[in-house]
């Protein structure tokens, strides 16, 4: 598009001495923070239960009717603990992004989203069967006078939504759907989760006026809520009119990857680390209800920010097309294929592909002595070597060494060496002697990943020392 | 860290399951008596005193002694004056108190007597309320009264549901309803 400088000027190392931290203290402080949230989670569930009991529950055990409407209101009260605890997770608090990082929560989320749901179904299966019995009609009739009930409509449509959210978010399902019309589907989930409230408060008796279980109760929903509202909407809103981006430049720097360069105000105070990501919106009539979570491959300077892509799928191909001057929305920074994860003081890093540019901005702040650090690119051939130049002027600066690996893997293989490499006996733990008492930072294509993955955990690195992030695009 | 978390989820997870059956424990142990209270209120209701659960949170109204049947009595209720006004407003309700149907529901039974003089709303009470479960007991001490004002105020049991007390509510004002036609009120 432009006439854009395709290398940057590269940062010089301004470590001092007493501002290096001790990355196993910070470790052991994030892993504190990890253990934490764990324990709050599993407690949260527990605590619903609880709830049932405070208003005298362990008592409602005396008749099989009574047994399967008590098991009817736990499963109620703990499945909407569970969807309460995924609406958190998926809300991206910062302080569970750094201590967990982005990926970590979705996947815990995505784990709740099933057995949350089977509770949810047992509450309307059990109370129906439950509240049937006691009553002596079967459960399909007590349905009807089920819906007699003021807020009892409104939960029965929930319910159908929260169905129709899980079931779009099945693997197989998911893949009949784009991004953006799964992503619309699965916002429903709030208005699911919001239309469950009045019968929660009004039909259920747990949670009866003027009791600490309604308080407590409302306060979890006002958590989950204000998280999303907060986090999800506002702060990105508020980022996006505050730092005003928009695009400054297009460059292609190999074929089919362009790097886009970024102007904005005050962007150092994004607070964005070498490695994370940001959700990006390019606000033209073609591209703006596509949003890309693309990494930063140069840190933001206090007025511009570069992202590089590769032109995969559809929408990565139209912003590889967009003029100068369009306005940018983001949404970040996240993750924690950053600094922030760091467990020991010595930094092995490779990268393969596309798969460089966050290691690019991640070795401009990583906190490393010179020599401590070692750079493994790898290619299938020298067209994909992005951003090489780059990052072995880095590397020099920092006092980090540098090897290349350029070449086919061998067919059939599934080692992620270059074929003439694997043949010479190359191992990962020969590549890098001081594997073990450093930490890992991989970033690559998912197959290759998964192989080199693979490889460390062979060689006996503990899971907290690698850090992985998937890159396809 | 692994261990710690799980070891710390199963530690927290159970002090607060204990903690919450012990505050339940304490919620059951006041309810026992009030539970017995309708009871004995449904075995002595031809006195009508009201020994409910309803006058137990310290809402009694003085009442008449009548018996639980159409038996017309002389209004002797502090809203009696009231009543006086609009007795010639509407001739054909009768004066008295009148014992509604019991209805039962998932929770228990629920019945409520009316006391109607100079054809007006002057009391309710209720005779059985939904006591099947502890918590039950509660919520009908709770929404006795509530239900009891909504009506003397609205003067008939076209009145809003008590929120957490639904059945309750429902059946209360269903009973109240079967009194009011018993009076032709």
């Amino acid at each position: 598009m432009t006439a854009e400088t395709q290398t940057r000027p590269v940062t010089p190392p301004s470590f001092p001495a007493h501002r290096r931290t001790d990355q196993r203290l910070r470790y052991a402080r994030r892993a504190r923070r990890a253990d934490l949230m764990l324990i709050a989670m599993w407690t949260s569930g527990a605590a619903a239960a609880a709830l049932f009991l405070a208003s005298g529950g362990a008592a409602q055990f005396g008749s099989p009717a009574e047994i399967v409407t008590s098991l009817g209101i736990l499963a109620g009260l703990v499945g909407t603990d569970f969807i309460l605890v995924m609406l958190v997770l998926a809300a991206r608090i910062p302080v569970v992004d750094r201590t967990i990082g982005h990926d970590r929560a979705i996947a815990v989320h995505r784990r709740l989203g099933k057995p949350a749901l089977y509770l949810l179904l047992g509450h309307g299966a059990l109370l129906l069967i439950g509240y049937g019995m006691s009553e002596g009609i079967d459960p399909i009739r007590e349905v009807g006078s089920m819906l007699a009930l003021p807020d009892m409509p409104l939960a029965f449509l929930g319910m159908g939504l929260m169905i129709g959210v899980v079931i779009t978010s099945l693997v197989a399902v998911r893949r009949k759907f784009s991004y953006e019309g799964w992503h619309l589907i699965h916002l429903l989930s709030y208005v699911s989760v919001a239309f469950a409230l009045p019968h929660q408060l009004s039909v259920g008796g747990v949670l009866a006026e003027g009791t600490l279980q309604r308080v407590y109760w409302i306060a979890l929903y006002v958590v989950a809520f204000g998280g999303i509202l907060t986090f999800r909407f506002v702060e990105p809103i508020v980022s996006t009119l505050r730092h005003r981006m928009t695009v400054a430049g297009v460059s292609t720097i190999a074929p089919g990857v362009v790097s886009i360069e970024l102007a904005g105000r005050r962007l150092r105070e994004l607070g964005a680390e070498g490695g994370q990501f940001f959700i990006w919106r390019f606000w033209t009539g073609r591209t703006w209800w596509h949003s890309h979570p693309i990494s930063l491959s140069a840190l933001p300077t206090g007025s511009s920010a570069r992202i590089t892509v590769r032109d995969l799928g559809a929408g990565s191909a139209r912003i590889s097309a967009v003029p100068v001057g369009t306005r940018v929305s983001i949404e970040g920074p996240y993750g924690l294929f950053s600094d922030v994860a760091r467990t020991s003081e010595k930094l092995v890093v490779v990268a393969a592909g596309i798969g460089v540019t966050p290691i690019r901005a991640l070795l401009e702040n990583a906190e490393f002595a010179p020599g401590d650090a070692t750079v493994l690119l790898r290619a299938g051939g020298v067209e994909e070597t992005y951003h090489w130049d780059e990052i072995r002027a880095l590397a020099a600066a920092r006092g980090a060494h540098c090897y290349m690996m350029i070449g086919p893997r061998a067919t059939g293989s599934r080692s992620w060496m270059a074929r003439a490499d694997a043949d010479r006996g190359v191992t990962l733990q020969s590549a890098f002697p001081d594997l073990r008492s450093s930490d890992l930072y991989l970033c690559g294509p998912t197959s290759w990943l998964d192989s080199i993955e693979a490889d460390a955990q062979a060689a006996g690195l503990p899971a907290h020392q690698i850090h992985a992030e998937r890159f396809d695009w | 860290m692994r261990v710690r978390a799980v070891l710390g989820s199963i530690f927290a997870s159970t002090a607060v399951l204990v903690v919450g059956w012990q505050a339940g424990a304490v919620v059951l142990a006041p309810d026992a008596t009030a539970a017995a209270q309708p009871e004995a209120a449904s075995a002595t209701s031809a006195d009508g005193t009201g020994s409910s659960a309803e006058s137990s949170q310290a809402t009694a109204a003085p009442e008449s002694a009548t018996a639980p049947t159409v038996a017309p009595t002389a209004a002797s209720d502090s809203d009696a004056s009231a009543a006086d006004s609009s007795a010639a407003a509407a001739p054909s309700v009768a004066d008295g108190t009148f014992t509604g149907s019991t209805v039962d529901t998932r929770f228990g039974s629920v019945q409520v007597s009316v006391t109607i003089a100079g054809g007006a709303i002057t009391d309710v009470t209720a005779l059985k309320l939904t006591d099947h479960e502890s918590r039950s007991v509660q919520i009908s001490n709770r929404a006795a009264p509530l239900l009891r004002e909504e009506v003397l105020a609205a003067q008939s049991a076209d009145v809003s549901n008590v929120s957490g007390a639904t059945y309750t509510t429902d059946a209360y004002l269903e009973s109240l309803q079967a009194a009011l036609d018993q009076a032709g009120f």
